[in-house]
């Protein structure tokens, strides 16, 4: 017994070391312009891996490399960030969820779920501001260090316990610990969240769309029961939270410094080419009841554009419940009422019909189908489809 | 691999670009805790063909990477010690070719062809998942696959034939390296768990290396690495984990 309780004093003994030594968030001091870390240190480490990690994106296939989208999304990093600009690398990355993510080597990811659902360029520009305070203000190798401090303080901690022969205490030690672990990521977004809004604010953005991004995503999510479908919410403070502090310090920028500039128009022109791409992967994550509500929030801005109407019809047929054949055939009418709709209607249509047995408006359908395209890909396809009805 | 790339993001709550990368590191280190695997390297069922000349081989730049093993197990990656590491790595592996009858031709990236860049990255990836298929279940016996229990026929396809015809190399030869080394803190639980009777690992070197012909893409030879001691850091031990990896290859 004496032996158990010497050797538990032995090892908090050792657990109080490692907690001094495990660095504390909040004391970083902001990576300097052009800044490299020095080769000895457990930065330079994290910035390696991080290389590493950019090398296999890089070749990943997923990166959209075209140059004027890529431009258009450099462009608002350095507005925001002059100073940083060179040292900020950005990769556009085909994945259907809202998310953009900051390595502490600079490498930034930009998910085009993101870029879809942004309104307009203040949005997006809160969003990689955001990202920006996690470079400017090494998030990356602070987390890492109060990871590496609080699991090895775990270590020390359940050693001592198991040695004193309380193994509960132990457990309570590990959900301290991790409570602790998820507050400092917290209390780092909410850093995060304030140098991007700092940033699109005095680079004359409207700042009132930092919280209308929170809001319309805020919207999506409480449209289905479905827990931590955004991967960015995790460990994110709740939107309502966010929602309430930057409607707080909206009311504080100065009229002088309060921008007016969203750039709806630059925006919607920068992606327009890959909207019919970007809604056709969102639709295949089968996430419907959010989907819906993206879709109909962009046809309540801009109810012209035929893409919208035909992808909410594509929902609707892909979900199938009650009513939504003659849901989707509506929008798709609706789409096809409109200038330049994508061909695909007519194909998606006649399905729908022949599904719901009217052979005769199907055949129409799939007749203007191949008019449209005269050489598609599934040509022979549909004639067979034509043969059958 | 999205599936497994949405199970690992919503597992480790963050987005993950690499499930492939992620894996391997986990099949490695699970590796390494099973005891139960062969030792022996492994060779395609047909033997080398008989060579006039030495052969050339290209070697692919060694994936190695040095940590700290930190008091809960956590590697802390290193930059200043996988330098040192890559660099003795590297010349090791020279000096045994020259000892064999063989040479070794560094690869090199192509510049300014970013499709040629394109395809060999590709092939890489190609052999990060074969190589880590072969070491998940040829070295494990509870994973065994029932096609591949009396065969080793696994190939990269005729696409490594590019390497070939740009390099004029006959084979290829790829090299995974990952050492920790324990931490002060480390230290002390491994100590104070040997008080106890744990016998807590404090510091690993595991890796595998393959070889692959050049003509066609199959991997002729494989051997992995599993050892408790050894320190890349320094030119010594780095020749002999090299020569430990490389035992029986066959050129």
């Amino acid at each position: 017994m004496f032996l158990r309780i010497h050797l538990a004093i032995v090892v908090c003994f050792a657990l109080a070391a490692c907690v001094t030594t495990g660095g504390s968030p909040g004391a970083a001091s902001n990576i300097a312009p052009g800044e490299r870390p020095e080769i000895t240190t457990d930065e330079a480490g994290l910035w390696m891996a991080s290389e590493d990690v950019e090398r296999q994106l890089v070749s990943s296939g997923r990166v959209i490399t075209d140059p004027a989208l890529n431009t258009y999304v450099k462009q608002i990093i350095c507005r925001l960030s002059p100073e940083y600009c060179e040292d900020i690398r950005v990769y556009i990355v085909r994945t259907p969820h809202f998310n953009a993510s900051m390595h502490p080597n600079g490498f930034m990811q930009v998910w085009t779920g993101l870029m879809l659902r942004a309104e307009n360029e203040a949005q997006l520009a809160y969003v990689l501001g955001h990202e920006l305070g996690h470079y400017l203000r090494r998030h990356g190798v602070q987390q890492w260090r109060t990871v590496r401090g609080t699991a090895s303080a775990m270590t020390f901690f359940r050693m001592a316990a198991a040695a004193a022969g309380a193994g509960y205490v132990g457990d309570i030690g590990y959900l301290v610990a991790m409570g602790a672990l998820f507050s400092y990521s917290r209390e780092f977004e909410r850093e995060a969240d304030d140098v991007g809004f700092d940033m699109m604010a005095s680079a004359g953005y409207e700042p009132r769309e930092a919280t209308r991004i929170w809001q319309l995503l805020l919207a999506e999510k409480e449209s289905s029961d479905e827990p931590d479908q955004f991967i960015f919410f995790a460990t994110h403070p709740s939107k309502e939270e966010r929602i309430d502090t930057l409607e707080t310090r909206a009311k504080t920028i100065p009229a002088a410094l309060s921008g007016s500039d969203t750039g709806t128009e630059t925006h919607r022109a920068a992606i327009q080419s890959y909207l019919s791409e970007w809604l056709r992967d969102d639709l295949r994550n089968r996430r419907f009841a959010p989907s819906e509500v993206m879709l109909n929030r962009m046809i309540a801005a801009r109810s012209h554009v035929p893409e919208f109407h035909f992808y909410l019809g594509e929902l609707y047929r892909l979900r199938g419940d009650d009513g939504d054949a003659e849901r989707a055939i509506s929008s798709y009418l609706t789409a096809l009422e409109m200038t330049d709709p994508p061909s695909d209607v007519h194909r998606s249509l006649g399905l729908v019909h022949w599904r719901n047995g009217r052979h005769a408006e199907a055949r129409t359908a799939f007749e203007n189908y191949l008019r449209a395209v005269p050489q598609a890909d599934d040509k022979a396809m549909i004639e067979s489809y034509l043969d059958q009805l | 691999m999205n599936t497994v790339r949405h199970i690992l993001e919503r597992i480790l709550r963050r987005p993950i670009a690499h499930p492939a990368r992620e894996l391997l590191a986990a099949a490695l280190a699970a590796i390494a805790l099973s005891g139960c695997v062969p030792n022996e390297a492994l060779r395609s069922s047909s033997p080398l063909p008989e060579r006039v000349n030495p052969s050339v081989v290209l070697l692919i730049k060694p994936d190695v990477q040095l940590s700290v093993m930190t008091a809960s197990g956590l590697e802390e990656p290193n930059a200043e010690w996988t330098a040192a590491g890559q660099a003795n790595v590297e010349r090791a592996l020279g000096q045994l070719m020259r000892e064999r009858n063989a040479s070794l031709i560094p690869y090199v990236e192509p510049q300014g062809d970013p499709d040629k860049l394109g395809r060999h990255n590709q092939l890489m990836k190609m052999h990060q998942a074969v190589g880590s298929t072969i070491l998940v279940h040829k070295y494990n016996q509870a994973l065994a696959l029932p096609t591949k229990t009396e065969r080793f026929d696994w190939t990269l396809g005729p696409g490594a034939r590019q390497l070939r015809q740009e390099s004029g190399a006959d084979y290829a030869l790829f090299v995974y390296l990952r050492d920790s080394y324990a931490s002060a803190g480390r230290v002390a639980v491994v100590f104070v768990g040997a008080l106890f009777g744990a016998a807590i690992p404090g510091g690993i070197q595991v890796g595998f290396a393959s070889l692959v012909d050049l003509r066609n893409g199959e991997v002729v030879w494989f051997n992995r690495l599993v050892s408790g001691t050894g320190d890349l850091r320094t030119p010594e031990p780095a020749r002999q984990a090299v020569d430990s990896l490389l035992t029986d290859l066959p050129l």
